[in-house]
């Protein structure tokens, strides 16, 4: 029991506190293992775990094709683009012109083939398929259904056309202009009366066009409307302090998890 | 956990080690980092505060979260449907704090799998957390008496490359079309990908992330999102311990004090600005 439990907690004290306290002394030594040797250690470890990964895919799907479980052609590719990887990386370079090792990157070699033509290709696909993905939960997410899905809606909509060219073509004068007529729907739809709304719409008309006029309809003036000065400071105001409250929550989140972990209080990745 | 005299015999031991050390001339010590190290003692002091608090029966409120609370409830569903339950635990390694509260949850997750004899699905992207994930899951079904329903193949490793195992773990989606997907650790890119790819199959979605940036898109594509710090306090509320939801206390208290600490902050630096007092409050709150 003392393997599985207290000798784990006490490596994680240990080198949690060493990692911790090391940041605070002025010591070569530490200093180095905190910045270099402790990440070292771990990327060791790493390299040779990549074996249990390797072996563990194999396994699975080689079982798949064995047992010709549902869907096991799609694991002759895994099966076959492993091997040829290996074949490609450690036994046929291709061009022996090129040197082991750097032919990874050399041009001619069978490695380089396979990573520009089949690797990146196929790496390329699954990334632009976020494209299509985008748009469809853009979709969901601006449908009007309450006061924060419209305030989404309006504050991506001037966001995009606020950065595009087209928006810094679109004057204050219009945005005020579409403004008044989206007050008077909001008037409409809340008080339900004609006379109010047309008043509302009307008066907002009025107002606009002696400003404008008085002002002679400058493009980017009043800035507050126009695009591309709106939706700079709606991406830098709102949006950044809405983004910092998060960091911080999560920046405490971490140090508490890790301080969790490192007195020992935290025990979930033993089992406990 | 020390018991209160033993507790306090250490922390006064360290604290008057420190003062002599700190009397000594305090070799070795960076200065300039002091009021960085003073902020962790006394975060640190505060989280054992509230632990110690909880552990003594000491009442802790915790809020509902609903991502949490739909946790059991996305696995019932599977049940229901006789489907599998799809753990995602992130891209990355464990040496990230967030794929490491991932596997913490995958604990919870896995212990209600085993309860209702639910089919679980773990695919990994990284070799250590196949590792670590098996063992947490193995844990978790010996501790509810149920390790004849573990299979090593429940966390299965796929590929280190972000795209690949995106497209590896949507192919599972669509073939086996699992009732739940959760997905809790570290994402970039793939997170939209999958997110969507488990809304057209119809699941019921739950993810949690401090990855910040990722964070709206798990909120749009999926049912219940975990953001930044509940992410992190998920532990606390599946297991209902008292320790861990003192800590959660604690963390609320550090919040809090950082809050109080912007706001007298701003107040100093206007006054500053102002010319109205010398110390530039900036400078001390700069990290060396």
């Amino acid at each position: 029991m003392i393997w599985k439990r207290q000798i784990p907690i006490l490596i994680a004290t240990v080198i949690g506190f060493a990692t911790l306290f090391g940041w605070f002394i002025d010591h070569p030594g530490i200093e180095s293992f905190v910045n270099d040797d402790a990440t070292q250690w771990y990327d060791i470890l790493a390299s040779f775990a990549i074996f249990l990964g390797a072996l563990n895919l194999m396994k699975l799907q080689g079982k798949k094709v064995f047992k010709q479980q549902s869907g096991w052609q799609y694991s002759l590719f895994a099966i076959g683009g492993f091997f040829f990887a290996i074949v490609a990386g450690f036994i046929y370079k291709g061009n022996d012109a090129v040197e082991w090792g750097v032919h990874v990157t050399s041009k001619g070699t069978l490695f380089k083939w396979m990573f520009d033509y089949m690797f990146t290709p196929l790496s390329a696909t699954m990334f632009a398929l976020l494209a299509f993905f985008v748009a469809s939960a853009s979709y969901r997410a601006f449908r009007v259904r309450n006061l924060e899905a419209t305030l989404l809606l309006v504050s991506g909509i001037i966001i995009m056309v606020g950065r595009v060219p087209l928006g810094s073509s679109i004057s204050s004068w219009f945005i005020m202009y579409l403004m008044v007529l989206i007050v008077s729907i909001a008037v409409n739809i809340k008080l339900k009366d004609k006379k109010i709304t047309f008043s509302t719409f009307l008066g907002g008309v009025l107002i606009v066009t002696i400003w404008g006029s008085s002002l002679g309809w400058p493009i980017d003036q009043p800035g507050l409307f126009y695009l591309p000065i709106l939706q700079d400071w709606i991406y830098n105001n709102p949006n950044v302090a809405g983004a910092r409250a998060i960091m911080i929550g999560i920046g405490l989140g971490i140090f508490a998890t890790s301080i969790r972990y490192i007195l020992g209080i935290e025990k979930s990745y033993i089992g406990e | 956990m020390l018991k209160d005299k033993e507790f306090w015999l250490v922390a006064g031991g360290i604290s008057l080690a420190f003062i002599i050390y700190w009397l000594s001339g305090y070799p070795l010590f960076k200065e300039e980092r002091i009021v960085m190290f003073l902020v962790i003692v006394i975060m640190s002091a505060n989280l054992i505060y509230y632990t110690r608090f909880a552990r003594r029966g000491g009442e802790i409120f915790l809020r509902a979260i609903p991502g949490l609370k739909a946790v059991e409830e996305a696995v019932g569903r599977s049940t229901e449907m006789g489907k599998s339950v799809l753990y995602v635990p992130g891209i990355m390694d464990m040496d990230q704090v967030e794929t490491v509260a991932g596997v913490i949850i995958l604990g919870h997750v896995s212990k209600m799998t085993s309860r209702y004899e639910t089919s679980l699905n773990v695919p990994v992207s990284r070799s250590i957390v196949m590792k670590a994930a098996r063992e947490t899951v193995r844990e978790a079904y010996t501790m509810e008496g149920r390790p004849d329903l573990f299979q090593d193949d429940m966390v299965h490793y796929i590929t280190d490359d972000q795209f690949a195992y995106a497209a590896g773990v949507n192919g599972i989606m669509v073939r086996e079309k699992p009732a739940a997907c959760l997905y809790m650790g570290k994402f970039f890119a793939e997170s939209l990908i999958l997110a969507e790819t488990g809304n057209s199959i119809g699941a019921i979605q739950i993810a949690g992330t401090a990855s910040q940036s990722q964070i709206p898109f798990f909120v749009t594509a999926c049912d219940y999102t975990l953001i930044g710090e509940e992410f992190f306090a998920a532990s606390a509320y599946l297991s209902q311990t008292p320790e861990l939801m003192g800590g959660l206390k604690g963390q609320d208290m550090m919040k809090a004090g950082v809050t109080t600490a912007i706001l007298i902050s701003l107040l100093m630096r206007i006054l500053f600005d102002l010319g109205l007092i010398k110390w530039n409050i900036i400078s001390i709150l700069t990290v060396q």
